[in-house]
């Protein structure tokens, strides 16, 4: 079946969504209702949207002048949250109602301090924001705590909005952000036959940017129509998220297609449906669920990486980590045992490029490493 | 008068530690278990169980301090692990994966029996599940929490009101992860824990947190400083590795006794003190001559490091239940010392109480919030010289270009 030009217009809707982050979210405000930013993979998005918010996950932008917020984010923090501290501290940064932060990984954490300490001490301008501390380890402690800080983030967006949450709002967000869950689902399915790993990403992206009903509506039109990926090496991807397609075009214009990749913005946005629309099932879902890479084991990494490799008939396998979002390199050790194919570290990366010159290793011999 | 000779304290704490982890170290390969704990998790559970541990920091400050940690993280790169993030935590890892030598540091580290530690940043809880998945060893991790608010100046709440310092979700969280952690821990050591001990593990360990408390004033208060920062760091430091036992509530207490005798005689680590630096950072383990090099030639000493300080103000919490104030002990602890307000408002505090003309901000790779801690540092009149380095990794830094650049800075302050 071709392509209709319906499905053109939607997988041009979701594109769109990624170039421009903030399209949805001008939409939004310009009839009066208001724009939640977030930052965190595992922001519960459902609490933002209960609340009548459009949640927006922060995106950088390569090329962005970060000095000053690098300045104040000093020290080994990825250069992505830097970028995300230069948009908001930018003149012409988004205009947020609201800012939600979670610690989905160390950066968020220091990101969060510091927008904390900046206000205290009143040396910017900020959006009022707040900070989840949802946590991950699998013991019982982990998710009580969890409830606790679900029950206080609805809580302070039912007052930031001057009215609870109600039961009937909260679980209609989940109806809406579990319709966009089974939709990416089914894009997670058919990415590796049908799509170039840019677009993936970029239809993943989209996800975070635009309402969930919408997203679902517009990624099922869009996967409605079987696609041919262009040519490439199929290649399996670990290590940083990424919230730009910009590495992918620079690894797929060098003769790769991604076919996966694990990372907090790639597959790992395929998640199970929240079951029970209520706070106590968010807290199950984003304690258990809902893990960051940070908060996966090397050994559940290494496993992920050769059900990757299977899946999406990988023949290579990379792990890309920007400067000082290096911990994923504890793990590629287990995950280069695992992948039963050539594999490769690239470390100390800049946003939003790759150095490609150690991707040459990846044609016949095991294994490498590269830093720039 | 002034002079050279070590504190009694500083030996007298270097000598037990010796022979204690010599013993240690023989219990261990006579197959008693032993622990590995990092710096920053609550260690007094295992003294309540009479579970020998080691800590992870100090024992990465030994193999540092014995000049090992390039040839031990070569054995990291070896295994294609990284050798240049958290070097210092990732030091007696290290060690375990390199090739066993006879020239290890006091002999080496037995393998231990289990290692717990904080999830704190992105690294940690990777890195010690290195432990478990290359070596066996079982690994009990911990939440590393964060609150949204906290009040300002903590050090003032801590010892006592601590539920209102903290907050009490994440005190829950880390009271309930340790009763979850109990059984785990007497099914892999056989040990029993005992609530009753723990009471007097706190009750002592409290105690030594006093005597800290009272030198630590008494340093600040002194018209000049009596003793080397030097000796000041082992004579505490040791004692806070043996928190909880009679040995080191009695070692903090004749810590005090010696400064306050040296106090009171007047004794001056330079006779013509003209320059008071404080040290914000971790020790620099590699070469803790360092601390005394600008006495004799810029008349300038070391007063402070955040070791007696935060042995004053960072561990005393008293309470009813000693679980949860043990939870309230280590749950928010390296808040106290690396996240503003916290640690700004505190050094500050520490800064002006001790009367420094200039302080040496060394920013390792992993240091937080640094920038917050000049800025406020700076504006309340201190200058401060950043230095960027890992304190554990001698390859990091070249010792006279450093030496060279404090003392300029040195002679450049107002």
């Amino acid at each position: 079946m071709a392509p209709s030009d319906t499905t053109h217009r939607a997988a041009a809707a979701l594109r769109a969504a990624h170039d421009d982050p903030l399209l949805h979210a001008r939409d939004w405000a310009a009839r009066g209702r208001p724009v939640v930013g977030y930052v965190g993979a595992d922001t519960p998005v459902e609490l933002i949207t209960a609340a009548g918010a459009l949640p927006v996950r922060l995106t950088g932008r390569p090329g962005r002048d970060t000095r000053r917020a690098r300045a104040y984010l000093d020290g080994a923090v990825d250069p992505h949250t830097v970028n995300l501290l230069a948009g908001l501290l930018a003149p012409e940064g988004p205009a947020l109602d609201l800012l939600v932060l979670t610690h989905d990984c160390d950066a968020s954490v220091q990101l969060f301090h510091t927008l904390r300490e900046l206000r205290r001490i009143r040396a910017e301008e900020l959006p009022p924001f707040h900070f989840a501390d949802l946590l991950h380890l699998p013991g019982e402690a982990t998710r009580r705590y969890n409830l606790r800080g679900l029950r206080r983030l609805a809580d302070q967006l039912g007052a930031w909005r001057g009215a609870a949450l109600t039961p009937a709002e909260l679980e209609e967000a989940v109806a809406a952000h579990n319709t966009a869950r089974a939709a990416r689902r089914e894009l997670r399915g058919r990415r590796a036959a049908e799509l170039s790993g840019a677009d993936a990403l970029r239809w993943y992206t989209a996800g975070t940017v635009m309402p969930p009903g919408l997203y679902a509506r517009t990624l099922t039109e869009a996967l409605s129509a079987p696609g041919t990926p262009p040519p490439g090496r199929p290649l399996l991807l670990s290590g940083s998220a990424h919230d730009t397609a910009a590495v992918y075009d620079t690894l797929e214009a060098g003769g790769w297609r991604v076919v996966g990749d694990d990372h907090d913005s790639g597959d790992s946005a395929d998640q199970p449906p929240v079951t029970e629309p209520t706070l106590e099932g968010l807290a199950e879902h984003y304690t258990r669920e809902v893990r960051p890479a940070t908060a996966r084991t090397a050994r559940e990494r290494a496993g992920a990486a050769a059900a990757g490799v299977k899946e999406g008939r990988a023949e290579a396998f990379l792990c890309y980590c920007r400067r000082h979002d290096d911990a994923h390199r504890w793990d590629f050790p287990a995950q280069r045992a695992a992948a039963p194919v050539p594999s490769a570290l690239l470390h100390d990366q800049p946003y939003g490029e790759i150095d490609t010159t150690g991707l040459d290793a990846l044609s016949d011999r095991p294994a490498t490493e590269v830093a720039s | 008068m002034t002079g050279r000779q070590r504190l009694a304290a500083a030996g007298a704490a270097l000598s037990h530690q010796r022979e204690w982890f010599a013993g240690t170290r023989a219990e261990a390969e006579r197959g008693r278990p032993l622990a590995l704990v990092n710096a920053d998790a609550p260690q007094e559970i295992f003294r309540a169980m009479d579970v020998p541990y080691v800590v992870n920091q100090w024992w990465a400050s030994i193999i540092s301090a014995k000049r090992m940690s390039g040839r031990y993280l070569e054995a990291l790169r070896g295994r294609g692990l990284p050798d240049d993030i958290e070097q210092y935590s990732a030091l007696p890892l290290a060690e375990a994966l390199a090739p066993r030598a006879d020239d290890a540091p006091w002999g080496g580290l037995p393998r231990p029996s289990l290692v717990l530690a904080e999830c704190t940043g992105d690294s940690m809880r990777r890195m010690f599940g290195l432990w478990e998945s290359e070596l066996g060893v079982p690994f009990l991790p911990l939440e590393s929490a964060v609150a949204e608010n906290v009040p300002t100046e903590w050090w003032t709440l801590m010892r006592h009101d601590w539920e209102s310092a903290v907050g009490p979700a994440r005190i829950d969280l880390l009271e309930q992860e340790l009763r979850a952690l109990v059984p785990r821990l007497e099914e892999l050591t056989g040990a029993a824990y005992d609530p009753d001990r723990l009471a007097e593990v706190m009750a002592l360990s409290n105690e030594q947190a006093e005597w800290n408390r009272r030198t630590r004033d008494l340093l600040a208060r002194a018209p000049r400083c009596p003793v080397p920062v030097n000796d000041v760091i082992p004579a505490v430091m040791i004692p806070q590795w043996h928190r909880g036992t009679r040995w080191a509530t009695s070692a903090a207490e004749n810590l005090y006794r010696e400064v306050s005798a040296l106090v009171e005689k007047d004794h001056a680590v330079v006779e013509d003190e003209r320059r008071r630096l404080m040290w914000i950072g971790r020790g620099l383990w590699f070469d803790m001559n360092f601390y005394r090099s600008f006495e004799e030639s810029h008349g300038a000493v070391f007063v402070w490091s955040m070791y007696l300080a935060l042995a004053a103000d960072a561990y005393a919490r008293y309470g009813e239940d000693p679980l949860r104030a043990l939870a309230a002990r280590f749950c928010a602890f390296r808040d106290q010392m690396y996240t503003p307000p916290w640690s700004v408002e505190w050094y500050v505090k520490e800064a002006k109480e001790h009367r420094v003309d200039g302080v040496v901000h060394l920013i390792s790779p992993d240091s937080r919030s640094s920038w917050f801690t000049t800025h406020a540092l700076e504006a309340a009149g201190v200058p401060v010289l950043e230095i960027r380095a890992d304190n554990a990794d001698g390859r990091s830094l070249d010792p006279s270009a450093l030496h060279r650049q404090v003392a300029d800075w040195i002679r450049a302050l107002p």
